[in-house]
C-alpha cells in the first residue's frame, strides 16, 4: 500500500527499488527477521494495527479501565433506549448498558481466537509434520483425512458437531460453551495448516543442510525443531495472525445462529443475535457490537498482512 | 485429460465415503437423544421413543445404519424426517433457490473482484489501486451476518429500496442484494488474487517478448497476462464454494429465504438430522465436485501444464 509509486516500465521490467535497500554497514549477514522488522517498522498499516492491537487487548485484559459499569446490571425500564450523555452506545433489550457489554465482550472474543488458533496450529502443525517427515501412506493418510474436513463448510460442521455436544436448547456453563467452540474451531480449521506445514517441510526436507545434519548423526526431533520448522515458521505465523480475526468473525457467526457462546458469556456475537429481530427499534444494539467486531478481525487481518507483506521476498 | 478425469472421480469415493461416514457419525453417535424434545414440556413416552428408534434404525450399530444409509442414497431414496415428511420432496423445494443464490454470488465474485484485481494491478501503487486494495481490506474483515444486516437496515429499512426480506418466489431481482452480501468475503480475496498475480506475471518474461513483438497493449493484457493470472482466482473460486454454501446458511437466516440454509437450521433447532445428513453430503459432493472441475479448467488456462 505504501510501495513507491514508480509506474513500472513493461518493457524494462526494472526491479522496484527495494524498500530494504538500506546500506549494510556493519558487512554481517542479516536474518530474515530483522529485514522484516527493517521493512515493518517503516509501514504506516504496521503502526496502526499494532495500536489497534494494544487497544484491544487492554480492553480485554482490563476492562475495567473503560467503563466503571456493571455490564450485567439491567434496568427495565430504558429497554432499548438511544444512546445518551451517561450512555454513550444506549442501551440493549433488556435494559443493559450496551457501552459495558460491548468493552466486556472483547475478552470473550480474543480468548476464543487465540485459543482456537492455537489449537489449530498445533493440531495442524503435529500432522504436517508428520505427513512431511514420514512421507509414504501415512502422507496420503493425512492429507485424504484433511480434505474430508476441508470438505465439509465450517458452519455446517460446526452446527453438526455443536448441535449434538451443545444443543440449542440445553444451558452449559460459561467456561463449558467456550471450550468446546474453541475445540469446534480448531478441529474444523487444522487441515489448512498441515498443508502449509507439510509443504513448507517438504521442500527443505531434501535440501543439502538437512542431509549433512543427518549425517552428522541428528535424530528426527533435532532435525524437525532446528532445521525443518523453522522454515515453516513464517507462513504460519502470517496465516495465524489472520485466522484470529477470522475465528472471532466465526465465532460470532456462530453465537449469532444460537449454537455458539450462550447468554451467561458476554460477547459481541450473543449481543447482535439478540437484537436481531429489533433491528428497526434497537439498531444501535446491534451497530455498536457489530463496529468492534469488526474492527477486532480488521485489527489482526490488517497486522497480518503487514507482515506478510514484510516477509515476502517477490513484493520488495 | 479423459483418464486424468477418471482417476480423479475414483479417488473422490474414498473421500466422500469417509466424510459421509464422519457425518453420519457426529450427528447420531454424539450424546444427547434426538427425540428428547420431541413431546413439548413432557417426556416421551417409551412407546414413542422406541418406535422412533426402530423406524429409523437407531437400534442397530454404526456401520448398520451407515450401510443402510448408502444403500437408500444410491437407490435415490432418502427416507422421511421425524415428522414423517419425505425428505426428497423439502430439498426440491429448497434445492433451486440456493442454487440460484449461489450462482448469482459467484457471478458477482468473479466478474466484480476480477475486474477490481486487474484495474488495480495494471495500475500498481495508484489512486485505483489504493482504493481497492484498502476497501478490500475492510470487506475482508466485515463478517457476512454484519455486511447483511447493514445492507438490510440500510437499504430495507432506512431507504426502503429493497424490501428487507425475501419473498417465497425468491426471484433473482429479490436475491442480487443477498447474493451480494454472500459474495462479499470472497470478492474482496478474488480482487486481491487476481491484482497479486497481474503484478507478478507483468514482470515476467512472456509479456516483455510480446510488447517487444510489437502486439497492442489490449492483446498483452487481454490474452497474454490475464489468461495466466486467472488461475490463482479461478483456483480460489472454484474452492471456496464450500464456504459460500457456510455463508448460504448465515445469509439466508438473515434475509428469510427458504433454501438449503434454512432448512437445515429448522432442522438442527429441532434435532432432526434426517435433513442434515443427506444436505451435508450433498454440499460435499458439490464442494467435491468443484475442486475437480478447477483442476481439469487448469489446463485450458495454462497448456503448460498436462495431465498424464
Amino acid at each position: 500500500m505504501s510501495e513507491p509509486t514508480a509506474t513500472q516500465d513493461l518493457i524494462q521490467g526494472t526491479p522496484e527499488p527495494s524498500a530494504a535497500a538500506v546500506p549494510n554497514s556493519s558487512g554481517k549477514p542479516r536474518s530474515l527477521w530483522y529485514d522484516t522488522w527493517d521493512i515493518l517498522k517503516r509501514r504506516k498499516i504496521f503502526w496502526i494495527s499494532f495500536v489497534m492491537l494494544i487497544v484491544f487487548l487492554v480492553m480485554a485484559a482490563f476492562p475495567t479501565l473503560f467503563t466503571h459499569k456493571d455490564p450485567e446490571w439491567a434496568t427495565l425500564a430504558r429497554s432499548m433506549e438511544g444512546p445518551s450523555e451517561d450512555a454513550w452506545f444506549g442501551f440493549d433489550l433488556q435494559g443493559r448498558d450496551v457501552f459495558a457489554r460491548t468493552i466486556y465482550g472483547a475478552r470473550t472474543s480474543i480468548i476464543v481466537g487465540v485459543l482456537a488458533t492455537l489449537g489449530t496450529v498445533v493440531l495442524g502443525g503435529i500432522a504436517g509434520v508428520i505427513a512431511a517427515y514420514q512421507g509414504k501412506w501415512l502422507d496420503s493418510l493425512l492429507s485424504r483425512v484433511g480434505e474430508m474436513f476441508l470438505g465439509v463448510p465450517y458452519v455446517l460442521g460446526a452446527v453438526i458437531i455443536l448441535g449434538s455436544v451443545a444443543p440449542v436448547q440445553s444451558n452449559p456453563g460459561k467456561t463449558m460453551i467456550m471450550t468446546v467452540v474453541i475445540i469446534v474451531l480448531a478441529v474444523l480449521g487444522w487441515p489448512v495448516l498441515m498443508r502449509i506445514a507439510r509443504s513448507s517441510i517438504i521442500q527443505a526436507k531434501h535440501q543439502d543442510y538437512v542431509q549433512a545434519a543427518r549425517a552428522l548423526g541428528a535424530g528426527p526431533f533435532r532435525i524437525i525443531f532446528k532445521h525443518l520448522l523453522p522454515n515453516s515458521l513464517a507462513p504460519i505465523l502470517v496465516y495465524s495472525t489472520i485466522t484470529i480475526g477470522s475465528y472471532i468473525g466465526a465465532e460470532a457467526t456462530l453465537s449469532l445462529l444460537g449454537i455458539g457462546l450462550r447468554t451467561p458469556v458476554i460477547s459481541w456475537g450473543i449481543a447482535i443475535a439478540d437484537h436481531t429481530r429489533y433491528i428497526r427499534t434497537g439498531a444501535h444494539a446491534m451497530f455498536f457490537p457489530a463496529a468492534f467486531l469488526s474492527l477486532c478481525v480488521l485489527t489482526f487481518v490488517m497486522l497480518g498482512e503487514a507482515v506478510r507483506d514484510a516477509l515476502d521476498p517477490k513484493l520488495r | 485429460m479423459g483418464r486424468y478425469a477418471i482417476r480423479r472421480l475414483l479417488q473422490l469415493i474414498p473421500v466422500l465415503l469417509g466424510t459421509t461416514f464422519l457425518i453420519n457419525y457426529m450427528v447420531w453417535q454424539l450424546p444427547g437423544d434426538p427425540f428428547a424434545a420431541r413431546c413439548g414440556q413432557r417426556a416421551c413416552p417409551d412407546s414413542y421413543i422406541s418406535a422412533m428408534r426402530a423406524q429409523f434404525g437407531l437400534d442397530q450399530p454404526m456401520l448398520v445404519q451407515y450401510w443402510h444409509f448408502l444403500k437408500n442414497l444410491l437407490s435415490g431414496d432418502l427416507g422421511v424426517n421425524f415428522n414423517q415428511v419425505s425428505v426428497a420432496s423439502q430439498l426440491a423445494d429448497a434445492w433451486p433457490i440456493t442454487i440460484r443464490l449461489g450462482l448469482m454470488a459467484v457471478a458477482i465474485e468473479a466478474i466484480i473482484g476480477i475486474a477490481a484485481g486487474v484495474l488495480s494491478g495494471l495500475k500498481r501503487g495508484g489512486f485505483i489501486d489504493n482504493v481497492i486494495t484498502i476497501s478490500t481490506l475492510f470487506m475482508l474483515s466485515l463478517p457476512i451476518f454484519v455486511t447483511g444486516f447493514i445492507l438490510q437496515w440500510l437499504l430495507g429499512v432506512q431507504l426502503q429500496w429493497i424490501n428487507p426480506t425475501v419473498s417465497d418466489a425468491a426471484t433473482v431481482g429479490e436475491l442480487l442484494i443477498p447474493a451480494f452480501v454472500l459474495a462479499s468475503l470472497n470478492l474482496a480475496f478474488t480482487a486481491r488474487l487476481t491484482r497479486t498475480s497481474i503484478v507478478e506475471n507483468r514482470r515476467s518474461d512472456y509479456v516483455r517478448t510480446a510488447i517487444s513483438k510489437g502486439m497492442t497493449n489490449r492483446r498483452v493484457v487481454g490474452v497474454h497476462l490475464l489468461r495466466n493470472s486467472l488461475i490463482p482466482a479461478l483456483t480460489f473460486l472454484g474452492t471456496e464454494i464450500g464456504s459460500l454454501m457456510s455463508g448460504a446458511i448465515v445469509t439466508e437466516g438473515i434475509f428469510n429465504i427458504h433454501g438449503i440454509g434454512g432448512l437445515l437450521f429448522t432442522a438442527i433447532n429441532n434435532h432432526d438430522f434426517t435433513i442434515v445428513v443427506p444436505v451435508a453430503s450433498l454440499l460435499v459432493l458439490v464442494y467435491l465436485l468443484a475442486n475437480l472441475l478447477v483442476d481439469l479448467l487448469y489446463g485450458v488456462l495454462d497448456p503448460r501444464i498436462r495431465y498424464e
